[in-house]
């Protein structure tokens, strides 16, 4: 009589393992809906370029030698950023003074998303 | 004969009429369970598939809306499969309109009036839900109750206390619907942009007029009050009447309103 051959056990042990897992797999397609939303959104929404753009243009603004110039191209900064990045922009600066030889410039944005602040020192 | 005895002791008492009983018995019990209990829960099942599809594409019409309204994308196209009921969009010149916005404050300087925003909608053919993206959002609503599954882009900003209100409605040529695959064609269309300086600490006040039938209202009172910190002031979110509800907007020094028209070439 031929004794019960289990040298193929671990077939069936490989069947559980598989069909857990895909159990698992489903329940995380199963949440993609929330994941990718968020996901889609860090990925894309995240404006890079913009804040730079308007960092660099906040910095050269505070450069310009008429006052009246650089009053309206400050205005108008924040206006585009509001029109056309649907960002709010604003910045202030304290000129170099007493032993401090540099110029600070506070500037802020949000978009409603992300919100960016940074203080620049002249150097 | 006793030499076959030996070799296969164990097939004593084996029938094999009584094995083809119990797997013929066993199949069938197995065929009728799944045909009575497995059927009706499959159904149920594609039905809420369907609707938690539609979820999801509500939500990428939504990023394709963002494209447009904020980062002046001209046109947008997206494919998508639309089951269990029909998609149909209700363009803001419908009536009766889904829901209507007017701001105003309390000197009677009026920002906005009756701005209606349209709304693209699912309807679940048997589970009696509806999925809509209006005015940037999309919400989910089953008779009077809804839920906000995505926000539209409203936002308040602490530092230099600035309201900024995105209002979108969607425009067509007529009622359009679809049901089965279908492209969605998005273009921008006109857009608005106002700016109000309103340090004068005069409060001010967002009235949201409901429809009676597909009432919104418990969802966007939800966001307006716990997200953008409103406070109610009169109304019943949810009554299914069609009152209007008021809100007054937090402390602002700047509010900033701007309007985006969103046109539906094809569904």
């Amino acid at each position: 009589m031929a004794r019960l051959n289990d040298d193929a056990q671990w077939i069936v042990l490989m069947g559980f393992i598989v069909s857990f897992a895909l159990f698992f797999i489903a329940i995380l397609i199963n949440q993609s809906t929330i994941v990718g939303q968020t996901t889609a959104e860090a990925v894309s929404e995240f404006p890079k370029t913009d804040i730079r753009e308007v960092r660099g243009m906040i910095i050269q603004s505070e450069f310009l030698g008429d006052e009246n110039d650089k009053t309206n191209v400050q205005r108008e900064i924040r206006n585009l950023s509001l029109s056309r990045h649907n960002a709010v922009v604003e910045f202030s600066s304290s000129p170099p003074a007493g032993s401090d030889p540099y110029t600070h410039i506070e500037m802020h944005y949000n978009n409603g998303v992300t919100a960016y602040n940074e203080t620049w020192r002249s150097e | 004969m006793t030499k076959r005895k030996i070799q296969a002791p164990c097939t004593e008492g084996v029938s094999e009429s009584i094995g083809f009983l119990l797997i013929f018995t066993l199949m069938m019990a197995g065929i009728g369970l799944v045909t009575l209990y497995g059927y009706p829960l499959l159904m149920q099942q594609q039905t809420s598939a369907d609707e938690q599809i539609m979820e999801k594409n509500m939500i990428v019409l939504q990023n394709d809306v963002k494209s447009l309204a904020y980062k002046t994308v001209p046109y947008k196209e997206t494919s998508l499969k639309i089951g269990g009921g029909a998609l149909t969009i209700y363009n803001s010149h419908h009536t009766p309109p889904a829901s209507k916005i007017t701001i105003r404050d309390a000197n009677g300087v009026i920002f906005v009036t009756d701005f209606r925003s349209g709304d693209l909608t699912y309807s679940s053919a048997s589970a009696n839900t509806e999925v809509s993206l209006q005015n940037g959002a999309v919400v989910k609503r089953q008779n009077q109750g809804s839920v906000m599954l995505a926000e539209p882009r409203w936002f308040y900003d602490g530092q230099t206390k600035t309201l900024v209100i995105n209002l979108v409605n969607l425009t067509s040529n007529g009622l359009m619907a679809r049901d089965g695959i279908g492209t969605v064609q998005m273009a921008l269309g006109e857009t608005r942009f106002d700016n109000y300086d309103t340090t004068g600490l005069v409060p001010i006040y967002l009235t949201y007029t409901p429809d009676s039938v597909k009432d919104y209202s418990v969802a966007w009172d939800n966001y307006l009050r716990q997200t953008l910190g409103m406070s109610r002031n009169s109304g019943t979110p949810g009554s299914g009447t069609g009152q209007p509800l008021e809100y007054e907007l937090p402390q602002t020094s700047r509010l900033v309103i701007k309007q985006y028209e969103v046109i539906i070439r094809s569904l």
